[in-house]
C-alpha cells in the first residue's frame, strides 16, 4: 500500500519539478538563516555564524540531490536529459544525421516495400472461413480452353464440365467440390436505362459460395438449383463493383440487368473484402452460374461436350471434411481420372490410350486460391526480396562506419567526461540513446518511403489493375525486423566502441588522443567498406543484366510495325450481333473509320498480335490422317479482314495477299506464315496446297494462297510460332460436326479494330469512340490504346523488375560512394597532425595525395574483387529472368565494376585533395 | 505491519522525527534538527541537512504533512505535523524497536 502511495508521489513530483526544486530552495536556505540567527544569538559572528552553519548542515549540494533522487523517477528523468542532449547533439552535425537517417530511411524502406509486397501477393489467404480445409485438384497454369491431354508428365489441371460432375459425384471426402472458369471473361452488362459498362466476369458453379464459406452482403449467395439446366438467370455482384459501378444502390438486388443482353436477375452482393478464388489485377465484378454459359456464349459454348470434343477450360476447388487423408484422396481421384478418360473418346482416339496410366491430378493447399499470378511473378518477387535485403545491408554497413567514425572522434570527449567524474554506465547510456534516436528517426523515415515505394510498385507491376486485393500499407512485422536489424547496428557500432574506450585510462587515453599514427581501430571500417563495395558490385551488375534484358525485349523485332498505329478491343457478340448481321457491321465500321482524317487502313481481327490471347487448332494436311496425341500439330490461326498484313506492316514472301476475289462463293483461301509452311510443308512450295482443322475428313477445306513473313504473335520471347489467317468473308460451310459447326460461327466474331493513321493524331480516342458510337451505340469498347502500349504491356513485370533492379543499383552505387567517402575523410581528418608534419619536412602535395588514394584504391579493388564472384552467382539465379543476355555476361560486369570503381575512387579523391590542401603549420598547431 | 527498512539508520531517524512531532506538536524543519539534537545528547553526530529526505519519505508515506507559515523569527519556512495515520504508526514502529531491543539485549548479554 505504501509503496504504491510512494510511486504516486513521485510519479506526480515529476510534472512540478520547477516548483519544487523552488521550495526545496527555499526551504533549505530558511534552515540556513535559522541556523545563523541562533548561532548570532550565541554570540558568533557574523562570519562564524555563516561557517558553522553550512558546517553543520552538511553539503546543500549533496543534500538536494539525495532530495531530488528520493522525490522523483530518477531513471526516467535521466532518460529525458538523455533524449534531448542527444537530439542536441544530432542537431549540431546535420551532416551526419542527414546522412544517417536517408542510408536507414533508403535501406529499411525498400525492404519493407518489398517484403510487404512479397508476403501480400505470395502469401494472401482468400478471405473466406478456414482456408486450410480448401484443396484445389490441380497445381498448375494451363489455361484457359483445352482439348486433350494437358501436359507432357500426365498432370491434369483443367477440366471438362461433365468430369467435374463425375467427381463430385464419387468423392464424398469433399463436403463442396466447386468449378470456376480458368480464364475470365469481360461482358458488357446494362441496368435499367444508363450505357452497358464492362465488366469482368466469372461462371462458376452453384455450390462456389458455400464450398468457399462465404455469405452474401445483401441478398442471397448462389445455390446448387440456380445451376441446374432451365434454372432462373441469377448472378451475384461484387460488393466493389455495386459500389463504383451501380452507385451503391440496395434496390439493384431483385432487379434485372442485362449481360450480353441477356437478363439476369441480382440474386446477390459479394462480402465487401471478397475478391474470388485468386489474386489477380482485375477481380470479377459478376459471378454467373455454369449452367448460364450456354445461353450467353451460344455457339461458342464448352459446357457439354460436342461430338468427340470436350472442352476442359474449369478449374477444380473443395473444402474437405476435417482429417481427410490427402494423399489418399490424392490417389483416388487419380484412379477415378484415369477410368473416366478410358471411357472418354476424345482421351482413348488416336492412341490416347496408351497415355491414360501416366495421367494424374495433384491435390493442392487451396487457401491461397488459385495460385497462377503467384506463380507467374514468384520468382522475380522473391529476387527482389533478396537484392532488397543486400541494400538494407549495405545501408547498415554504411551506418556503422558513421558510427565506428563519430566514436572514435570523440573517444578524447569521453576521456575527458570520464575524468570529470560521470560513471561509465551513464556515458554508455547516453551513447546508446543516441543511437536508438536516431534508430527511431530512421525507421520513421523508412516507414514513409516504404509506404511510397509499395504504391507505385504496384502501379507499375499492374497498370490496368482494378479493384485489386492487395494491401500495399506495410506489414508490421516486416517493418519491426528491419527496423530492429538498424537498431542493432546502431546499438553495436555505436555502443560497443564506446565501451571499449571507456574501459581505458582516461589519462592514457587523452595522452594519445590526437598523436596516434596507429589504425587499429580502422580495421572494422576498412573491412565495411570493402564489404559495401563488393555488395555494390551484385546489385550493380544485376541491375546492367536487367536493363539490358529489357532492352533487347522491348526492342526486338516483333516483326510487325506499329507507328501511328491504335488498338481497340470490343464486343459485338455482347451487343446482341448475330452472325448473319456481322457482314454489314464489319462495313459500317471499315467505312465510317476510314472517312476520320488521317486514317490510312482499318483493320479487323479476331485476335492482334501480341494482344496476349490466341486460339489455336491441330492442322490436318490434305490426306493424312487424324493427328496422334503426341504429335504436335497445333497452330495458331486468326480470323481478319483483307487489309490486314498492310495494317501491321507485314510483307508477302509468296504468293499473293487476300483481296476483293475472296468471297463466300469462293475457294476458301487462307495465308500462312514462313514457320508454318517450313514445318507442315517442309522442302515444299505450300502455295496451292490444302489442309483443314477439327477432322480428316475436312483436311481439304482450305488452300494457301500466300505465305507471309514471321512475326510474333502470342510470346514475345519464343520463336515464331506456325499461324495461318482466314479472311472475314469466307464461312467455312462444310462441317457436319455441330461443335466444329459453332467454333466456326463463334470464329466470325471480332474482338479488335486495328487502325492506323499517316500522322500522329491528338484525339484519335475520342474520334473513334464516337463513330464506334454512331454506328451502333450498344457496342461497348472495352479498350483503347496505341499499338506500342500493347505490347509494352506485355512487359509489365520485366519493366518492374529491371526499373527496380536499377533502382537499387544506383542506390548501392550512391551508399558505397559515401561510405568511402566518410572513411577517406575521417581518415584525413584524423590524420592531419601526421600529414602536417610530413608536409612541413618536405613531402610533395601529390605524394600525399597519392598516399591517401593508395589506401582508398586498395579497399576499393579488394571489394571489386570479392565482388565479381558474388556477382557471378547471382547472375546465375535470375537466369530464367532474363532474356537475350548470359548469365555470365561479361559487359554487365565490366559495366559495373567500372562504374563503381570510378565513383568510389573519385568519392576518395575528393579528402585526398583536401589532405593535399592543408596548411602544415596550422596542422600543427591543432592539437 | 512490518516492512523492509534497507537501511536501519533511515528508519531510526524517521522514528525519531515523528515522535519528535507527536511530542512537540508542528515544527519546522530547523527545529526538528536542533530537537533531535538536544534529545540524543549530542551523541550522534548526524548532518543536519539529512533530515530533509527523512521528511520527505515521511511525507510520501502519508505519516506528516507540510504547509509554509512563518517563524518566530518572521522567516518563512515550512512546518511540519503529525497525521493521523503517523500517530498510528508511532505505536507500530515504536513496539517493533522495543522487540529489536529487547533481542538484541538478549544476544549482546553475557552468556552464562
Amino acid at each position: 500500500m505504501d509503496r504504491i502511495r510512494i510511486l504516486l508521489s513521485r510519479c506526480a513530483a515529476l510534472f512540478r519539478r520547477q516548483e519544487l526544486d523552488a521550495d526545496l530552495d527555499e526551504e533549505l536556505r530558511a534552515h540556513i538563516d535559522l541556523a545563523v540567527a541562533e548561532n548570532l544569538m550565541r554570540g558568533m559572528t557574523r562570519q562564524d555564524a555563516q561557517t558553522a552553519a553550512l558546517r553543520n548542515f552538511g553539503g546543500v549540494t549533496q543534500i538536494s540531490e539525495r532530495y531530488r533522487v528520493e522525490r522523483g523517477l530518477p531513471f526516467l528523468e535521466t532518460l529525458a536529459q538523455d533524449i534531448r542532449y542527444g537530439l542536441r547533439q544530432l542537431r549540431k552535425s546535420p551532416g551526419f544525421t542527414l546522412t544517417a537517417v536517408i542510408t536507414l530511411a533508403l535501406g529499411i524502406g525498400a525492404n519493407t516495400a518489398i517484403f510487404t509486397l512479397v508476403h501480400a501477393v505470395l502469401e494472401r489467404s482468400l478471405p473466406v472461413a478456414d482456408p486450410s480445409r480448401l484443396y484445389r485438384v490441380g497445381d498448375g497454369n494451363t489455361c484457359c480452353y483445352w482439348g486433350g491431354f494437358e501436359s507432357d508428365n500426365g498432370d491434369f489441371d483443367l477440366f471438362p464440365y461433365d468430369l467435374f460432375l463425375h467427381l463430385k459425384q464419387s468423392s464424398p471426402e469433399f463436403e463442396q467440390l466447386a468449378a470456376m472458369q480458368a480464364g475470365g471473361s469481360s461482358f458488357s452488362v446494362r441496368s435499367g436505362s444508363s450505357p452497358a459498362k464492362a465488366l469482368r466476369s466469372e461462371y462458376v458453379s452453384g455450390n462456389y459460395f458455400s464450398a468457399l464459406g462465404v455469405n452474401a452482403y445483401a441478398g442471397r449467395p448462389l445455390v446448387d438449383s440456380d445451376d441446374k439446366p432451365g434454372a432462373a438467370p441469377v448472378l451475384v455482384l461484387s460488393y466493389q463493383a455495386w459500389q463504383s459501378d451501380f452507385a451503391g444502390d440496395p434496390a439493384i438486388v431483385g432487379s434485372t440487368v442485362y449481360v450480353q443482353t441477356h437478363p439476369f436477375t441480382v440474386a446477390g452482393i459479394a462480402p465487401p473484402g471478397f475478391f474470388g478464388d485468386r489474386v489477380i489485377d482485375r477481380p470479377p465484378d459478376v459471378w454467373v452460374p455454369l449452367a448460364n454459359e450456354p445461353t450467353i456464349e451460344g455457339a461458342g459454348t464448352s459446357l457439354e461436350p460436342q461430338g468427340e470434343e470436350d472442352t476442359a477450360w474449369l478449374y477444380l476447388l473443395g473444402r474437405v471434411h476435417p482429417q481427410t487423408n490427402i494423399a489418399a484422396l490424392q490417389t483416388r481421384l487419380s484412379a477415378t481420372l484415369r477410368q473416366w478418360m478410358a471411357t472418354s473418346p476424345s482421351f482413348v482416339a488416336h492412341g490416347g490410350a496408351a497415355m491414360i496410366p501416366k495421367q494424374h491430378v495433384v491435390l493442392s493447399p487451396g487457401g491461397g486460391g488459385i495460385q497462377r499470378l503467384q506463380q507467374r511473378t514468384g520468382r522475380g518477387l522473391r529476387m527482389l526480396m533478396l537484392l532488397s535485403s543486400v541494400v538494407l545491408l549495405i545501408a547498415c554497413a554504411n551506418i556503422a562506419n558513421l558510427l565506428l567514425a563519430r566514436g572514435t572522434a570523440r573517444r578524447a570527449e569521453l576521456a575527458v567526461r570520464m575524468a570529470l567524474g560521470a560513471p561509465r554506465a551513464r556515458l554508455i547510456r547516453q551513447i546508446l540513446t543516441q543511437s536508438v534516436l536516431l534508430s527511431l528517426i530512421g525507421g520513421a523515415a523508412g516507414l514513409a518511403v516504404a509506404y511510397g515505394l509499395s504504391h507505385m510498385i504496384l502501379a507499375l507491376a499492374f497498370p490496368e489493375a482494378r479493384n485489386m486485393p492487395i494491401q500495399a500499407s506495410p506489414s508490421l512485422p516486416v517493418l519491426g525486423f528491419a527496423f530492429l536489424v538498424s537498431l542493432l547496428t546502431g546499438v553495436i557500432f555505436g555502443a560497443a566502441p564506446a565501451w571499449l574506450s571507456s574501459q581505458a585510462k582516461p589519462a592514457e587515453a587523452l595522452r594519445g588522443a590526437n598523436r596516434s599514427t596507429g589504425d587499429r581501430s580502422s580495421l572494422p571500417q576498412r573491412a565495411l567498406v570493402v564489404l559495401q563495395v563488393s555488395l555494390s558490385v551484385v546489385l550493380l551488375a544485376g541491375a546492367f543484366l536487367m536493363a539490358r534484358s529489357l532492352a533487347n525485349l522491348e526492342h526486338q523485332n516483333f516483326g510487325i510495325a506499329t507507328a501511328n498505329r491504335y488498338v481497340l478491343e470490343f464486343d459485338p457478340l455482347g451487343a446482341g450481333y448475330t452472325v448473319a448481321r456481322l457482314p454489314g457491321l464489319y462495313r459500317q465500321i471499315q467505312d465510317r473509320l476510314s472517312t476520320l482524317p488521317a486514317v490510312s487502313n482499318v483493320s479487323l481481327a479476331r485476335y492482334t498480335p501480341l494482344g496476349g490471347n490466341n486460339w489455336a487448332s491441330c492442322v490436318i494436311q490434305q490426306g493424312h490422317p487424324a493427328a496422334g496425341p503426341n504429335d504436335k500439330c497445333y497452330s495458331t490461326w486468326d480470323r481478319v479482314s483483307l487489309r490486314f498484313l498492310d495494317s501491321i506492316g507485314v510483307p508477302i514472301v509468296r504468293g499473293r495477299n487476300f483481296s476483293a476475289q475472296d468471297t463466300q462463293g469462293s475457294t476458301p483461301v487462307v495465308l500462312v506464315n514462313q514457320s508454318f509452311a517450313r514445318y507442315f510443308f517442309p522442302n515444299q512450295d505450300p502455295i496451292g496446297k490444302h489442309f483443314g482443322i477439327e477432322s480428316p475428313k475436312n483436311s481439304g477445306s482450305f488452300e494457301i494462297a500466300g505465305v507471309f513473313a514471321d512475326f510474333k504473335m502470342t510470346d514475345p520471347r519464343g520463336e515464331a510460332f506456325p499461324l495461318f489467317l482466314r479472311p472475314l468473308s469466307q464461312q467455312y460451310l462444310g462441317y457436319t460436326d455441330p461443335e466444329a459447326v459453332s467454333s466456326e460461327e463463334s470464329s466470325m466474331f471480332v474482338g479488335s479494330i486495328i487502325i492506323q493513321f499517316t500522322r500522329t493524331q491528338q484525339d484519335a480516342e475520342a474520334m473513334v469512340r464516337r463513330t464506334l458510337a454512331e454506328i451502333d451505340p450498344n457496342l461497348t469498347v472495352f479498350h483503347f490504346v496505341s499499338y506500342d502500349s500493347q505490347i509494352a504491356l506485355n512487359f509489365n513485370q520485366d519493366r518492374l523488375i529491371a526499373r527496380l533492379t536499377s533502382l537499387f543499383g544506383v542506390l548501392a552505387l550512391i551508399l558505397a560512394s559515401v561510405g568511402v567517402y566518410g572513411v577517406m575523410s575521417y581518415f584525413v581528418a584524423r590524420r592531419k597532425g601526421d600529414i602536417g608534419i610530413r608536409m612541413a619536412l618536405g613531402a610533395k602535395r601529390s605524394s600525399v595525395v597519392a598516399m591517401v588514394l593508395r589506401r582508398a584504391l586498395g579497399q576499393i579493388l579488394l571489394g571489386l574483387a570479392l565482388g565479381v564472384p558474388i556477382a557471378l552467382f547471382v547472375g546465375h539465379l535470375m537466369a530464367s529472368l532474363l532474356y537475350g543476355v548470359t548469365r555470365y555476361d561479361p559487359f554487365a560486369l565490366l559495366g559495373a565494376t567500372l562504374v563503381l570503381g570510378v565513383c568510389a575512387a573519385v568519392a576518395g579523391f575528393i579528402p585526398a585533395r583536401r589532405a593535399a590542401s592543408i596548411d602544415p603549420m596550422q596542422a600543427l598547431r591543432t592539437e | 505491519m512490518g516492512e523492509n527498512r534497507p537501511d536501519v539508520l533511515q528508519g531510526t531517524l524517521d522514528l525519531m522525527v515523528l515522535k519528535t512531532l507527536e511530542t512537540m506538536g508542528p515544527m519546522h524543519g530547523y527545529g526538528i534538527a536542533r530537537r533531535i539534537e538536544q534529545v540524543s545528547g549530542n551523541a550522534l553526530s548526524l548532518n543536519q541537512g539529512t533530515i530533509y529526505p527523512a521528511l520527505l519519505r515521511l511525507q510520501q508515506r502519508g505519516w506528516i504533512a507540510g504547509k509554509w507559515g512563518t517563524s518566530e523569527t518572521g522567516r518563512r519556512a515550512k512546518f511540519y505535523s503529525l497525521s493521523r495515520i503517523g500517530r498510528k504508526q508511532i505505536e507500530e514502529e515504536t513496539g517493533n524497536w522495543e522487540r529489536v531491543a529487547a533481542t538484541m539485549a538478549r544476544f549482546l548479554a553475557p552468556s552464562n
